[in-house]
Formats: C-alpha cells, sequence, structure tokens
C-alpha cells in the first residue's frame, strides 16, 4: 500500500508536465522518415531488465482500460494485450509518448510512466500474462467461409512476417497476433493501409496497399482465429 | 405459438422499462473511472474535470455533444475514443449517478 501510494505521488508529479496534448512526431507521412528509428528512451529500456513485480503495480493504471487480465475489449476498443512481446509494448508505448503513434486517449496514461525502466518493468509484467480465450472473433453467419478466405490471403503474404500461429517475431518488432480481437485488428490493418497509423512499417504498407476492405475482413476473421500454443490461459476447471 | 410471443414480447417489454442502467457499473465498465477517477473526483490530469457532483443535466450534454462530435475542443479528443461505448439511456444513468456523488 506504502509503495503505491509513493507511486500515485511520482506519477502525479510526472502528470504535471503531461498537461499538454501529445506532441505530432513525423512519421510514414514524412520523407525521411525510418522505421523504428534505433534512438531515444525506446533503446534504454529495451536493454534494460524489466522487474514484473515492479510492472504489476505500474500495470494499474493500464489495467481500467485492458482490464487487469490484460484482454482489453471484445469490441476492439482496446487492443488484448497479455503475451505481446516486450519488444512490440516498448516500442508501441514509446511511440505513442514521443507522438509517432497518434492516441489521445491512451496518451495521458503512457506518459504516467515515469522513466525507461517502468516502461521496460510493465512491458515485462505484460508479457508474461497468459493470452485470454474469449476474445471477439468475426461473428458473421459466413464465419467459416471468411476464415477460410483469410486463410489463403494470410498465408501467401501475411504469414512469413507474423507467423504460422500469429506469434509474430520479438526480435524484429513484429506482433503476437493470437488472440487479438477481430475489430481491432480490422481497424489497425485498416489504418496501416490508409497511412493513418503513422508508426507503421513500409513493408508492411506496401504488402498491405493493394488489399480491399473485404480482403482485410476475412484477413481480421482468420487471424482472430488463431491460437499460440502454450501461450493461451488455461480453461477455467469445472466449467 | 402466437399467443405465447406476445406476452413474453410484452413482459420483456417491461421489464427493460423497469431496469434502468445501473450508472455505478457502467462506471467502471465504460472506463469513466480510469480518466475521472475511481469516485469522479480525482481526474488524472489536471485538465480533466472532476465531474462527481455535477449537475446531470450538465453533464449529460456534454457527454452526448462530445459523443456527436458538436463539442470538440479542450480534452475531447481524449474522451471521443470511447463514447461510442455509451447509448444515449446509458449516458442519462451516468449523469445521474455522478449527480448523487459527493
Amino acid at each position: 500500500m506504502k509503495t503505491s501510494l509513493l507511486l500515485i505521488g511520482l506519477l502525479s508529479a510526472g502528470v504535471a508536465f503531461a498537461g499538454p496534448p501529445a506532441p505530432k512526431a513525423d512519421g510514414i507521412e514524412s520523407e525521411g522518415y525510418t522505421w523504428n528509428a534505433q534512438e531515444g528512451e525506446k533503446i534504454e529500456a529495451l536493454q534494460l531488465t524489466g522487474d514484473k513485480v515492479n510492472g504489476e503495480e505500474a500495470y494499474e493504471i493500464c489495467g481500467a482500460c485492458h482490464l487487469p487480465s490484460g484482454a482489453g475489449r471484445p469490441d476492439g476498443t482496446f487492443p488484448q494485450l497479455a503475451g505481446q512481446h516486450t519488444t512490440v509494448l516498448i516500442k508501441q508505448m514509446a511511440d505513442i509518448r514521443a507522438g509517432l503513434r497518434d492516441n489521445p486517449t491512451m496518451y495521458p496514461f503512457a506518459v504516467s510512466l515515469i522513466d525507461p525502466q517502468e516502461l521496460a518493468d510493465v512491458a515485462a509484467y505484460i508479457e508474461d500474462l497468459c493470452i485470454p480465450t474469449e476474445h471477439g472473433k468475426y461473428e458473421g453467419v459466413d464465419a467459416a467461409l471468411q476464415i477460410n478466405r483469410g486463410k489463403q490471403l494470410y498465408e501467401k503474404q501475411c504469414l512469413e512476417c507474423h507467423g504460422k500461429n500469429g506469434e509474430g517475431n520479438k526480435q524484429k518488432f513484429y506482433p503476437v497476433i493470437a488472440g487479438q480481437h477481430y475489430k481491432y485488428l480490422l481497424r489497425q490493418m485498416t489504418e496501416i493501409r490508409d497511412g493513418k497509423r503513422r508508426n507503421a512499417n513500409p513493408d508492411m504498407v506496401k504488402v498491405i496497399k493493394p488489399y480491399s476492405d473485404e480482403d482485410l475482413v476475412a484477413i481480421s476473421a482468420y487471424q482472430s482465429s488463431l491460437t499460440m500454443p502454450g501461450s493461451m490461459c488455461k480453461p477455467k476447471a469445472g466449467k | 405459438m402466437k399467443h405465447l410471443v406476445i406476452p413474453l414480447v410484452a413482459s420483456l417489454m417491461c421489464s427493460v422499462a423497469v431496469a434502468a442502467p445501473d450508472g455505478a457499473k457502467l462506471y467502471a465498465e465504460k472506463t469513466c473511472n480510469a480518466c475521472h477517477g475511481p469516485k469522479g473526483d480525482k481526474p488524472l490530469l489536471p485538465n480533466y474535470p472532476k465531474i462527481a457532483g455535477q449537475n446531470a443535466a450538465y453533464t449529460e450534454q456534454q457527454m452526448k455533444d462530445i459523443k456527436s462530435g458538436a463539442r470538440n475542443n479542450g480534452q475531447t479528443a481524449a474522451m471521443k475514443g470511447v463514447m461510442h461505448l455509451v447509448s444515449d439511456e446509458e449516458i442519462k444513468a451516468l449523469s445521474e449517478y455522478l449527480e448523487k456523488l459527493k
């Protein structure tokens, strides 16, 4: 309790500087954009060892929206976070803090983490959580068809980077997508295709550009059906 | 079958009319607490409002305006991201709940 009071004190001290709206850094719309530039607090956080116990405490503020389990919301408003690679979590948090990924709802929470160590701590805690299995999936009557079509598209161009089971690639900052909400996946892919996610990887933008809205629906339907063996939460006993 | 369906529908409608949404539950579930504090009196940032005890009619109108985009100044960009989570009926219940908080 004492430490959480201390934390609140520290947080509110940090928050005093966090009044102005998010800065706007040069992203994919700018000529000199380098994806995942190796600079700033991100590099510092990546080199630190995260402390899961501190991370759990720091996560308290995140849990109001992303839930204590990390599950987010099936309607896709807030993504599922549990089991995500620390590299991805640190990069996304740092990008939001730097104004490279626009998210006015999340921004004030992201900047309330005090330093690179706390970024590393909270990322280590989240990565260690099991992936909840009751996430939002595609629910149309044609689900089987969509998933089947999405699988074919996914295997052609997405699998190489995002993996057979949606496990991504920790070293390359490619996210885990298994267990992610259908609607969140669809929104992010659409925003990446349309240049609205300003911290996107240009290689992915090139691949996704020709896809129609219907293609993205099918791919999201398939992705949200993926499971990562060994990382999913165990079903509750007695149910 | 028809004879069964009509009273069933009627009873469903009645129960909907009686059970107004629970403001306290909505306040936590719709993530209001994340920015405005668990009791509406400790906002995350100094430029977010304390909303506990605020007049229900005022809160209700602000929420509706932020949701529709009629109000888009100040910190509303942060709040707009979650406003699709609440219906007009839920906005009303939340406003009434908040007015009663001290």
